[in-house]
């Protein structure tokens, strides 16, 4: 049994939290709940997420799930944000199930910020 | 780079070579009668000799064990059943070592109560509060000399003359004191003290109880068999970890002074360095503390992250955690820190081969850090 607390990419991913910070002119969703607390940031072009970026206060594993998300879903659709779930970062990174919860604010802060994309997105085709 | 010495200490490369030579030359069983067990014997007077001359006891009233957890059992839950027909209350305190706290829950669970006084902000007891918890039926105090965590010095002298003037026996749990302060047992109203090696640069795997010898004082044991150490402690002794103790010992003996000028001014250094950060606070009292363990917490700053952001640095953090589970520490939330300052919490703890030049650049790790995930939390609402 290992007592690793942390796989490499969440080692990896923590020492490299390249896309923390913000966005002028961008899309924005916060939540704070379990005990931490997420804010991210998004700009879209043409349906699709040219960038994010995110401030999050918590330990490494939410820190890395949220540089991890980041990353993989910059270049996509702007509606996969509403489709972003917990389960596939959780094991992915992996994340130990104890802390699932907070998995689960960073899951209810990319479907705020999804919600709001689109709705910024209807406003601007109205 | 290590700051981890209250957690265990490398082994002085002089007692390696002590040990050495029982390892590999003369390795028969001191129970044994012959010429080489009989060698054996006097390497283990000796090297008990040399721990009863730093704690100022005599030689026959240490024994040993396999460290300060199996003191602290032998101690608490020996003398307990030994004077159970006294009396069935104990007191300790609620930020004692788990080899304390754990052992008094199992022997609540066999009818015995137990009384749990917390400190005050600073960690420290109060004697006040001691002296009222004691009871007709209270046969044991046990608080510890130096805390683990804090570095927060007990003052064991006034609680075990409070314990002598109520017939009392008191146990310290000197794991993080015998070596670094001085304990000189010929005076000290102490009934029981435990002690381990892997602290004061000894090997891991060995250490002793002292019992004083005065009436009523007297544990009953945890093992059976052999009839090794008057029965207390039977089972064959581990000649070359009692002389690598005992050499561990003398050397911490001379070097007792100069270890606390040397830490004292690494400590200073380091708080020096990193005190100005906003939202640090000191945990534990400044003044009655021991100069080898700095704990510190900050405000807005996730302990879990900040742990791992300051690898390679090995430190001790204020969480008894894991990834699994992030519980704050005990002994900082009885000072009264909130789960989030007591998470945050992270002991550095100083040694003898530690250098002026590595508390500089664990200062700045420290602070780098700090700034590092400060920048990357989005800012609190009111």
């Amino acid at each position: 049994m290992s007592n690793e607390p942390y796989s490499d990419r969440v080692r990896e991913l923590f020492a490299d939290l390249a896309r923390a910070g913000d966005l002028a002119d961008a899309a924005h969703a916060r939540v704070d709940d379990q005990g931490v607390r997420i804010s991210l940031a998004a700009s879209c072009g043409d349906g699709v997420l040219e960038a994010l970026r995110f401030r999050a206060w918590g330990c490494p594993h939410l820190l890395a799930a949220t540089e991890s998300f980041c990353r993989d879903y910059e270049g996509r659709p702007c509606s996969d944000l509403l489709d972003f779930g917990a389960a596939e970062v959780m094991a992915t990174l992996p994340v130990p199930t104890e802390k699932l919860g907070r998995i689960l604010v960073l899951e209810d802060a990319v479907h705020s910020l999804g919600q709001s994309v689109l709705r910024d997105l209807n406003d601007d085709n109205g | 780079m290590y700051l981890d010495y209250a957690a265990s200490t490398p082994v002085d490369p002089r007692v390696v070579e002590t040990m050495k030579t029982l390892m590999l030359d003369d390795y028969a069983n001191p129970s044994s009668t012959h010429a080489a067990g009989r060698r054996i014997v006097a390497h283990i007077e000796h090297a008990t000799g040399q721990l009863a001359a730093l704690l100022g006891c005599r030689a026959r009233d240490l024994i040993w064990t396999s460290g300060a957890t199996e003191s602290d059992n032998l101690a608490i839950a020996g003398a307990a059943q030994y004077r159970a027909d006294r009396g069935r209350h104990l007191i300790t305190m609620s930020t004692e070592h788990k080899a304390v706290t754990d052992v008094c829950s199992a022997l609540e669970k066999q009818g015995f109560e137990v009384s749990r006084l917390h400190p005050d902000r600073s960690g420290l007891l109060d004697l006040a509060a001691l002296a009222a918890a004691i009871r007709d039926d209270t046969q044991l105090v046990s608080i510890m000399h130096i805390n683990n965590e804090t570095g927060v010095i007990q003052d064991i002298e006034a609680i075990g003359s409070i314990c002598r003037e109520r017939d009392v026996l008191f146990h310290v749990d000197a794991a993080q004191s015998v070596g670094k302060l001085p304990i000189d047992l010929g005076v000290l109203p102490v009934d029981l003290l435990s002690t381990t090696a892997h602290k004061i640069y000894g090997p891991q795997g060995i250490g002793a109880l002292y019992i004083a010898d005065r009436p009523g004082c007297h544990v009953e044991p945890l093992l059976y068999g052999g009839g090794q150490q008057r029965s207390l402690r039977p089972g064959t002794l581990a000649a070359a970890l009692i002389a690598g103790f005992g050499h561990a010992a003398e050397i911490a003996h001379g070097s007792m002074h100069d270890d606390l000028q040397h830490l004292s001014a690494l400590r200073d250094r380091m708080w020096a360095k990193i005190s100005e950060l906003p939202g640090i606070v000191r945990n534990g009292s400044a003044e009655a503390s021991f100069p080898g363990i700095l704990n510190v917490s900050i405000d807005d700053v996730e302990g879990e992250s900040l742990l791992l952001a300051l690898e390679p640095m090995c430190v001790a953090t204020g969480s008894a955690c894991n990834a699994k589970t992030q519980e704050p520490s005990y002994v900082l939330r009885a000072l009264g820190l909130s789960d989030e300052m007591a998470q945050s919490a992270i002991r550095f703890s100083l040694g003898r081969p530690t250098t002026a030049a590595e508390v500089d650049l664990a200062a700045d790790l420290y602070r780098r850090a700090v700034e590092r995930l400060r920048a990357l939390a989005p800012r609190r609402t009111a």
